[in-house]
């Protein structure tokens, strides 16, 4: 086997191994089952995932404890499985804090954390399934959500 | 020098008096409204009407006035990034039979444009019966009715990974009855389309 060869094959197998290593740290999650889709991106829009940090992309699956972070030119919309509909504004960052929904009886929990910037939000199953199900919690105050569409701006005050 | 420390005395003052948040409830499409609550730890503050808003300084909860014109200033962005709203659809079927009904076999197509409206769409399809007949068959009947749905949706070219289907049996009745009642208003499939 040649040199190039040689270094081809250690590269695949490194690959191999980090892919491995990559879907069992996935798995490892505590509830990796998705809670929403992003439906909606413009600018400059990114998820942070176990620290991790990639381009939030129209399509791609989001999960409990994940933060949106939008940057100054950025917004995104998403959509959750009990179909509350958040979107935000630019220089944004929310974080997936709590989510359980049980798509058999539409009853569940949401805590989403609004750190900065701007959100608009639709409630859906989870906010209809029991007083008290929905909140928003931002540096200052816990909003109690009864429904249906309101919006929050958190000002940046780092 | 005294000058200094009260300008800069003046200026942390100035910003803890700032709005650290502001809450706005909207209007539904029917011009109703839902309402939320803010707790700063100290109170709580209701706003249950249409504009109805909040803010928060010091920590503090407060009522505030805000018109259409500062939310849309203020929201502008996040509202123009609002996905298309989910929606949801009812077929009805033919007694013992994944066979719909004439009326819903046309509703089919408000389905299907519904979701081809959309740029990246979950579809989910609950099957459901009457109580006629006994539930292990009832099951079985409401999983072929959404299994049946779900086909027609992928011949016709949705992406079969963008369906979930369930058979929900005789559990969630839509118009409750006795057992062994024949009622076309609970023979359907539930459509959710996001």
């Amino acid at each position: 086997m040649n040199p190039v060869n040689r270094a081809c094959r250690a590269a695949a197998s490194i690959t191999f191994i980090l892919t491995l290593l990559a879907v069992s740290g996935a798995a490892a999650n505590a509830d990796n089952s998705q809670v929403a889709q992003i439906k909606t991106v413009s600018g400059q829009a990114e998820i942070v995932r176990n620290g991790a940090r990639v381009a939030a992309r129209i399509g791609d699956p989001l999960y409990e404890k994940d933060t949106i972070d939008t940057g100054g030119d950025g917004s995104i919309g998403i959509t959750f499985i009990d179909n509350t509909v958040m979107s935000s504004g630019p220089n944004s960052e929310i974080v997936l804090e709590d989510y359980k929904f049980n798509s058999s009886d539409f009853k569940g929990s949401m805590l989403t954390d609004m750190n900065r910037g701007t959100v608009s939000m639709i409630s859906g199953d989870i906010a209809r399934s029991s007083p008290g199900a929905m909140k928003v919690k931002t540096p200052t105050a816990i909003l109690g959500v009864r429904g249906t569409r309101f919006v929050i701006e958190v000002k940046d005050n780092r | 020098m005294h000058r200094i420390a009260l300008v800069l005395a003046l200026l942390t003052l100035a910003s803890c008096s700032s709005r650290q948040s502001l809450f706005v409830v909207l209007p539904n499409p029917d011009g109703s409204s839902g309402a939320v609550t803010i707790e700063d730890g100290q109170k709580s503050v209701l706003l249950d009407h249409p504009y109805a808003a909040g803010e928060v300084r010091s920590g503090v909860a407060a009522p505030v006035q805000v018109d259409q014109t500062q939310v849309q200033q203020i929201f502008g962005n996040a509202l123009a990034a609002q996905p298309v709203l989910p929606s949801h659809f009812v077929l009805y079927f033919e007694k013992d039979s994944d066979t719909l009904t004439p009326a819903s076999a046309l509703q089919y197509q408000a389905v299907f444009t519904d979701i081809k409206r959309r740029q990246v769409y979950e579809v989910e399809v609950i099957g459901h019966t009457d109580t006629l007949g006994n539930p292990p068959h009832n099951q079985q009947l409401s999983m072929s009715r959404a299994v049946m749905i779900r086909d027609r949706l992928v011949r016709d070219g949705i992406s079969p990974k963008s369906i979930s289907v369930a058979g929900r049996g005789q559990l969630d009745l839509a118009v409750k009855t006795a057992d062994q009642v024949a009622e076309p208003r609970n023979r359907r499939v539930e459509i959710t389309v996001r």
